[in-house]
């Protein structure tokens, strides 16, 4: 199961409700969350990807089981600005010849519809809880989708005592290698 | 890319107030200004009773059952989801006057205007669309 900041349920519903439906609930998000909206509208998959390009909302992805459509979106398309870079970094193509951990700091929605394999999940907002499951003697690469996430994630690593980290530049959105799905 | 957008509602008939309100909702839905310059029949479609009753097509009376099948807003709950996201309703005074029909015949929250004040809104706006 992927896991969501918000369900919606939209189902029976015809266009333009599934749309109408999530505009209203998308208010109640925050910035970089993640809304699942179940659909049974055919039309609700091509409908809520162009209205959330339109919006500038990022439409992650759409799961169908037994007829209902799970659609995935992230409020907002604005990466969080960063003040003060993290100096260590590597580059995307870098990263496949070297040993070290992947460590993909987007949501898990995100990270679902398509990773690099082999790579970590830690959404970034549960990383300063779950720093025990990090080697602190392994190369950790952290990535995002366009580097700013991961250069957060890069620092907070940083003041936990982790030296062996770099940020990951760019992200998921320049990588044309293979791609993994768990979904 | 226009964040404005122009509806004329000509006709008012059942299918011509899903073809309108539909478009209009999701326009606005999408973040986008939206008015909509009701004409001739197209004044049914926000008439206080009128609008209960709109008509299909003749000969296509069949698709009743499709409407309710596919579980399809009623053109009243389409009108209020349409005010609630902003929509402005102008009626088109000229008409109004030519059926002797008064603002209190419509739903609240309408505005009454002419032509010229539909072209005003329009010719900033994309795309412009007429049922």
């Amino acid at each position: 199961m992927i896991q969501v900041n918000m369900q919606l349920d939209a189902k029976g519903l015809a266009c333009p409700m599934p749309v109408v439906k999530t505009k209203k609930a998308i208010t109640d998000l925050e910035e970089g969350q993640v809304v699942e909206v179940q659909a049974t509208d055919k039309g609700s998959k091509a409908d809520l990807a162009a209205w959330a390009s339109s919006v500038g909302h990022q439409y992650l992805g759409t799961v169908e089981v037994d007829d209902v459509l799970y659609h995935y979106i992230r409020k907002g398309s604005n990466e969080p600005e960063v003040k003060e870079t993290f100096d260590q970094t590597v580059s995307l193509h870098e990263i496949e010849s070297r040993n070290g951990l992947i460590l993909d700091v987007r949501e898990s929605a995100e990270y679902a519809f398509g990773h690099i394999d082999g790579a970590k999940s830690i959404p970034m907002g549960e990383l300063e809880s779950r720093l025990e499951e990090l080697d602190r003697e392994q190369e950790i690469y952290v990535i995002c989708r366009t580097g700013n996430r991961s250069d957060l994630a890069a620092q907070l690593l940083a003041k936990n005592g982790f030296t062996r980290v770099f940020n990951v530049l760019p992200g998921m959105n320049e990588w044309n290698g293979k791609i993994k799905k768990e979904i | 890319m226009s964040e404005r957008v122009a509806i004329i509602a000509a006709n008012g008939g059942l299918f011509d107030g899903y073809k309108v309100f539909n478009i209009a909702t999701a326009a606005a839905a999408s973040e986008k200004e939206v008015q909509i310059f009701f004409t001739f029949e197209g004044l049914n479609l926000i008439h206080k009773q009128g609008m209960h009753h709109l008509e299909m097509p003749e000969g296509k009376e069949h698709f009743a059952e499709g409407f309710k099948k596919a579980n399809v807003p009623s053109i009243p709950e389409l009108v209020e989801m349409a005010q609630e996201l902003g929509v402005k309703f102008i009626a088109c005074q000229m008409t109004m006057d030519v059926m002797g029909l008064s603002k209190d015949d419509f739903i609240e929250g309408i505005e009454v205007g002419g032509a010229v004040t539909f072209l005003e809104y329009a010719k900033d706006a994309s795309p412009t669309l007429t049922f």
